[in-house]
């Protein structure tokens, strides 16, 4: 493999893993905090995606849509928290996970009635190339690139540095104990709800250009996004960036060499990592609720 | 101890955890500054009626008053804002926040942010303040644990087996802080602890399967050797 082919590989795997890491975040976070496997974030990918193709046939202006995409993500999340997960906290994992996938199939449902079965373009804001170590790489996936690491770096910042954000991380560990405080934990759940709905929406937008935006985008990560979330360690965000990271390059550099390992050697390793770390990289073990 | 209205009044009161009932018709009241303890064997159901009045299980028949309000139906953060907070047995501090950020979670629900209160009965947390939770000892967990649940100033503490697998001298010192708490705030404690029981409490509960087989006041009967007979 020439030096070119590597490092286009390389950065091809860097992008994509940053859209794995901003759809991911939300579901870590989601699990972390509430034990819901909230899978209609992929919904909210979805609908980020489509709102930033309508927005931008509109407006003209991708990075407006992508904004627009983020917005109803958020909205679409708060919505479904509100009227939906606010009712069925208190039952286990699995009925919570059959909820959120029916939610999913219905929400992609909605999106085939409004938008219809056709595969949409959405134009790559920025065309330009950079040259780096004699490679021309589209700047747009570098930016895809930064965004996440920026993304990372707000959310470090607010877990961290924000009372909320401490108050999301005890609740991590023990929310039962952040309620015994008097902090009111369903108005914690609201802000992470809302939290994962946006950068699911960011992440649709971010990706709309760089393939086609079709109904069933969703269920075509779902595999990828999931693994990333299990190889960090389900509630870690630094883990969750590693993984995304590392699953990207694997699908990229793995496409290079082989085809077919694209889609399968992610799989391995995920196993060979679970069976070292079974909490994966950066995950504490669980406590039960 | 105190003659006027209790400040927790519990009566009738069943729980069940699923087919499994495990409290039957308990009646109990504390009045305002009484230290009240309730003794019983492992899976006599003490951890249930604290975990109930502070709202983490619900009853399935019966009645909880604090100050005259009935917390049934509260989710447990408002009764904890209600000033009754439960400090529950398992020594489970926010391990990856530091005490700073353990406390800061503390006002940050009360909006109390006098943590003068706290280093008085617990000088050693002042040295403790950025190392995180997760790194202390046992004795230092339920300093934490205390430190962090009085910021508010509730009214009632329900403290579950706080002294379970503590150094003699950390017993000796939570000894004092009951005795000097219970002049701002009513305490029920479930603790094994016999000869602390009879230092501290006012009045003891004996539980046994579920039930309230007896209660205990006043000098003469709140020695160690009756509170045995129940445990």
């Amino acid at each position: 493999m020439d030096t070119q082919l590597f490092l286009s590989g390389v950065i091809f795997g860097l992008s994509i893993g940053s859209i794995f890491f901003l759809m991911a975040i939300g579901l870590s976070l989601c699990f972390g905090l509430m034990r819901v496997i909230s899978l209609d974030q992929l919904l909210y990918y979805s609908i980020g995606a489509y709102i930033t193709y309508s927005l931008s046939l509109a407006l003209g202006s991708v990075w407006l849509g992508v904004l627009g995409g983020m917005i109803m993500g958020g909205l679409a999340s708060f919505a479904v928290e509100r009227f939906i997960f606010r009712r069925i906290y208190e039952r286990d994992v699995t009925f919570s996970m059959i909820t959120t996938f029916g939610i999913l199939i219905g929400g992609v449902g909605i999106i085939k009635s409004i938008w219809g079965l056709v595969p949409r373009p959405v134009p790559v804001p920025i065309s330009t190339q950079i040259d780096i170590a004699g490679t021309a790489v589209p700047a747009y996936r570098l930016i895809v690139i930064v965004v996440a690491i920026a993304v990372y770096g707000a959310i470090w910042l607010f877990l961290n540095r924000t009372i909320v954000g401490k108050a999301i991380r005890a609740g991590i560990e023990d929310v039962e104990h952040v309620e015994g405080l008097g902090i009111n934990v369903y108005r914690l759940f609201t802000i992470t709800f809302i939290i994962a709905g946006v950068l699911s929406g960011l992440a649709g937008g971010l990706h709309a250009p760089l393939i086609m935006v079709d109904p069933v985008m969703g269920l075509e990560v779902l595999a990828f996004v999931f693994m990333v979330v299990i190889i960090g360690g389900l509630g870690s965000i630094k883990g969750t960036l590693v993984s995304a990271f590392l699953v990207g390059q694997v699908v990229s550099l793995g496409s290079l060499v082989y085809a077919p390992l694209a889609q399968m050697a992610p799989f391995a390793i995920m196993l060979l990592i679970l069976l070292l770390k079974p909490t994966g990289l950066y995950g504490s073990p669980l406590l039960k609720r | 101890m105190s003659a006027a209205a209790p400040l927790l009044a519990v009566a009738a009161l069943d729980v069940s955890y699923g087919e499994s009932k495990v409290l039957f018709d308990i009646a109990l009241d504390v009045a305002e500054r009484q230290v009240v303890t309730c003794v019983g064997r492992n899976g006599a159901g003490k951890t249930t009626l604290l975990k109930t009045i502070a709202g983490f299980v619900k009853p399935s028949t019966g009645r909880i008053d604090a100050n005259g309000k009935s917390l049934l139906g509260l989710p447990a953060y408002e009764i904890a804002r209600q000033g009754v907070k439960y400090i529950p047995q398992d020594k489970k501090v926010f391990s990856d926040l530091t005490v700073r950020e353990n406390l800061e979670l503390g006002s940050y629900a009360t909006r109390d942010y006098d943590w003068d209160q706290v280093i008085a009965y617990f000088p050693k947390l002042t040295q403790l303040m950025d190392r995180k939770a997760g790194h202390l000892s046992g004795g230092e967990r339920q300093m934490l644990m205390i430190g962090r649940a009085i910021l508010g100033r509730p009214k009632l503490l329900l403290i579950d087996e706080p002294t379970e697998g503590l150094a003699p001298s950390i017993v000796e010192q939570l000894k004092e802080v009951f005795k000097d708490l219970c002049r701002r705030a009513a305490l029920v404690i479930v603790e094994q602890n016999l000869p602390l029981v009879c230092a501290i409490s006012d009045k003891v509960y004996a539980l046994r399967e579920g039930r309230i087989v007896a209660e205990l006041a006043g000098r003469d009967r709140l020695t160690p050797r009756v509170c045995e007979q129940y445990v």
